[in-house]
């Protein structure tokens, strides 16, 4: 929550230097939730695998057979069924991955990237044969897919309560535009009024999945499997059943990211090759967020953000202004390694800051691959200086057999 | 262990093999001939063994577009000259548009690439099928490096429009419906060799022509060599979102299978504002190829006869006088134009006829930079 507040405060100086309100309107904070959602997912996805010792590289085949099961079901059952069977699909590309990496003990990259390969043909092969037979349909695309239903809070974001339409107290503080308060109300309103459910169920996931994991006797064994498999062993927890569950949960709930994308949400269709790249991004979320929900919504939130922000950007003024925002937080960066008295760091962070720093001064504008990149520019800068405070499971993607204890 | 690991690789190599397989075998289906009606007396009887190969593009057939424009050229060509086709989607990252080519050349007297990105592999593969004509959708087919642009071979012909044009006509219809004052662009991907910049500049100056004062706000998704643009209806939807709710009322796009997301934005803008606003739609009638829940919100669409190029390619191999080189298809001879279905410009048809008359005689040069 501090964080958030300070964030925002940054977003709102930093705004009125390029004269735009773009990075704290509520309209972004709302494209920075649909297009965190997929990113989270595939993130969280590869939590549950990687806690079991499994290194998911496939995320992005199970993202994609999530896209075409999630369009199929949308269309023939409805939005809600269509999210049930993106998870069905995605979790079939799991099962596939734990057979593979679990039972036969193949290498678990080379399984995964078997999976990102396949993926795409299997879902071509499957457009041909039944989406080609729907009107508007064709071996590439499927007809428009339906969704579900949206929900604004009541109170915060003035939605309905039984039918009577309550205060809308964030919105009341937005419209009086006072300095930062008007601008984190606003962004905090676009998190609570006209939220899709399931965006909602997608963030839902986050405090659930770490309940699971951390609080369960399922999750203690869950985490065994990616720290000492061979000492859960002993403790006679049949490890094989723990990570084909882990795998399986993981290809879910990436699909769940797949339908999600073919959701009217975000493109309303399925597209052959319209994830993008997206299941990479999720890994990246992953490794970001040391292994940890929590971690992992933050970094999808931060991955989401410039993308949405920098799509509405019709000027190009709020991606300018993001570059002002990124020599902040290398002033940060800056600050903490002279902190920690780590020179090399400190020297990057300045080079680097300085340079932002420049480029902003000197130009007016920014090319529009600036703010596509952004996303992978702040994962390589956290893994510069952060990473040897991340920990990753400690059997993540080694190989176990049965009855080696 | 091992034997397992090699039995299991096996499984999967044979699994994915499959798939594509089973992929293209779908790909390549045949389409019957239809019985050429028997009272025609034209010479086709001697032609009705011409076959071409037709390789879409991304998106394929199907994407309420370009690619579906394509389709209905060959068609016509079946039902009017009498010939067979086969046809191929590449695979989405574009890789095997060469074998594709080099695939529907050692089977057909003609092979058609639909896309500018076919340019390249075909000009390879035309020069090693001397007797087999190309046909490139979208590109000059001319070859640059010399001192003179010369066509690639003799038997590549490409297949242009003048797309600015047609622009040209929408951006007037734009201008013309337009109530705020206010209207957007939406490019698929930049820098292709101006390619989708002549679909800005066409619709720019048509709407300019209209109201000088009209407010234009263009994006484009992705810029080359990054193709996803063409391919991303959620990234067109939250611009044409963005786009919207600045003011904009109507917006046309030239981003392929991408609008999609586009005619989502106009249907949720629209009922979530109360106020109707409009989307135009590219390349086919999107009126009829789009799904029917967003089509009272295609105010027009810029047509480019992508079936006529085709048709008229055909024909020309078929009579013996196909041009190596560029073919422009331009208003004059319908190549491109604007669509009505819908009803929803008929009252100012006058108008924009009156400007389709200026540009064909040479009235009203349309730029082709923005």
């Amino acid at each position: 929550m501090i964080y958030a507040a300070v964030g925002v405060l940054v977003l709102t100086v930093v705004q009125g230097f390029d004269d735009t309100e773009r990075l704290t309107a509520v309209t972004s904070s709302q494209a920075m939730l649909r297009w965190a959602v997929p990113i989270m997912l595939a993130g969280l996805g590869g939590l549950f695998s990687e806690r079991a010792g499994v290194v998911n590289i496939g995320l992005e085949g199970m993202l994609i057979l999530g896209t075409w099961f999630g369009a199929w079901g949308a269309i023939n059952y409805g939005g809600w069924a269509g999210l049930l069977i993106g998870m069905l699909g995605g979790g079939l590309g799991g099962l596939i991955h734990a057979v593979a990496t679990v039972s036969f003990g193949v290498d678990h990259i080379i399984s995964g990237v078997a999976i990102n390969v396949t993926a795409p043909g299997v879902t071509r092969f499957l457009s041909s044969e039944i989406l080609t037979n729907y009107d508007g349909g064709s071996i590439t695309q499927s007809p428009r897919t339906p969704g579900v239903g949206r929900f604004t809070f009541p109170f915060l974001a003035g939605g309905d309560l039984f039918g009577w339409t309550t205060p809308d107290i964030l919105g009341w503080f937005t419209d009086k535009d006072w300095f930062f308060v008007s601008d984190f109300t606003g962004l905090a309103r676009g998190l609570v009024s006209q939220l899709s459910l399931a965006t909602m169920i997608a963030f839902a996931l986050v405090p659930a999945s770490a309940w699971l994991i951390w609080r369960t006797r399922f999750g203690l064994r869950l985490r065994i499997c990616g720290e000492h498999p061979v000492g859960g062993e002993t403790q006679g927890i049949n490890i094989y059943l723990y990570k084909y569950l882990g795998v399986v949960i993981s290809g879910a709930l990436a699909g769940l990211g797949g339908a999600f994308i073919a959701s009217p949400e975000l493109s309303g269709i399925y597209l052959e090759g319209q994830t993008n790249g997206r299941g990479f991004i999720g890994l990246a979320a992953l490794i970001f967020g040391n292994w940890r929900p929590g971690g992992i919504m933050a970094g999808a939130l931060l991955f989401g953000y410039p993308f949405g922000v920098g799509l509405r950007d019709l000027d190009g003024s709020a991606s300018h202004a993001l570059l002002l925002v990124n020599t902040i937080a290398l002033a940060a960066v800056l600050a903490w390694a002279l902190y920690r008295r780590r020179r090399i760091d400190a020297g990057l962070a300045a080079g680097l800051g300085l340079g932002a720093a420049v480029w902003y001064f000197m130009s007016t504008t920014v090319p529009d691959w600036w703010i596509s990149i952004l996303p992978f520019v702040i994962v390589l800068v956290v893994l510069v200086f952060f990473s040897q405070r991340l920990r990753m499971p400690r059997a993540d993607g080694l190989p176990y057999r049965k009855g080696e204890a | 262990m091992h034997k397992r690991l090699f039995s299991l690789l096996a499984i999967l190599l044979s699994f994915a093999l499959l798939a594509t397989a089973c992929g293209d075998d779908e790909e390549a289906e045949t389409v019957a001939e239809p019985e050429p009606a028997a009272a025609e007396p034209e010479p086709e009887d001697e032609m009705a063994d011409i076959s071409v190969g037709l390789v879409f593009d991304i998106g394929g057939r199907g994407d309420q577009s370009f690619n579906d424009s394509a389709a209905a050229g060959i068609e016509r060509a079946v039902a009017e000259l009498g010939i067979t086709f086969t046809e191929a989607s590449p695979e989405p990252d574009g890789s095997n548009r060469g074998e594709l080519l080099q695939l529907a050349a050692s089977a057909h007297d003609i092979v058609i690439g639909v896309g500018f990105l076919f340019e390249g592999d075909a000009a390879a593969v035309g020069a090693e099928n001397p007797d087999t004509m190309f046909g490139v959708v979208d590109s000059a087919m001319l070859d640059f490096s010399g001192d003179t642009p010369t066509p690639f071979g003799d038997n590549i012909a490409g297949l242009v429009f003048a797309e600015h044009e047609g622009s040209f006509l929408v951006g007037a219809a734009a201008a013309l419906k337009s109530e705020t004052g206010k209207i957007g662009f939406i490019g698929g991907v930049a820098n292709v060799g101006g390619l989708i910049e002549r679909f800005e500049a066409g619709f720019n100056a048509g709407a300019r022509a209209v109201n000088p004062d009209i407010e234009i706000i263009g994006d484009y998704i992705t810029e080359a060599p990054d193709f996803d643009g063409f391919n991303a209806p959620d990234r067109a939807k939250e611009i044409a979102l963005a786009m919207y709710e600045e003011g904009a009322d109507i917006v046309y796009h030239a981003a392929g299978g991408s609008g999609a997301g586009l005619f989502q934005a106009a249907l949720e803008q629209s009922d979530a504002t109360g106020s109707k606003v409009w989307a135009i739609g590219v390349d086919s009638d999107q009126y009829h190829t789009a799904d029917a829940g967003v089509r009272d919100h295609i105010l027009t669409s810029m047509l480019k006869r992508v079936d006529v190029s085709i048709f008229e390619m055909i024909r020309s191999v078929i009579e013996g006088t196909m041009q190596p080189g560029p073919t422009t298809y331009d208003l004059s001879v319908d190549g491109v134009g604007y669509s009505t279905s819908g009803g929803f410009i008929d009252d100012i048809a006058d108008q924009l006829d009156a400007f389709k008359a200026q540009i064909v005689s040479g009235d009203i040069a349309v730029p082709t930079e923005p």
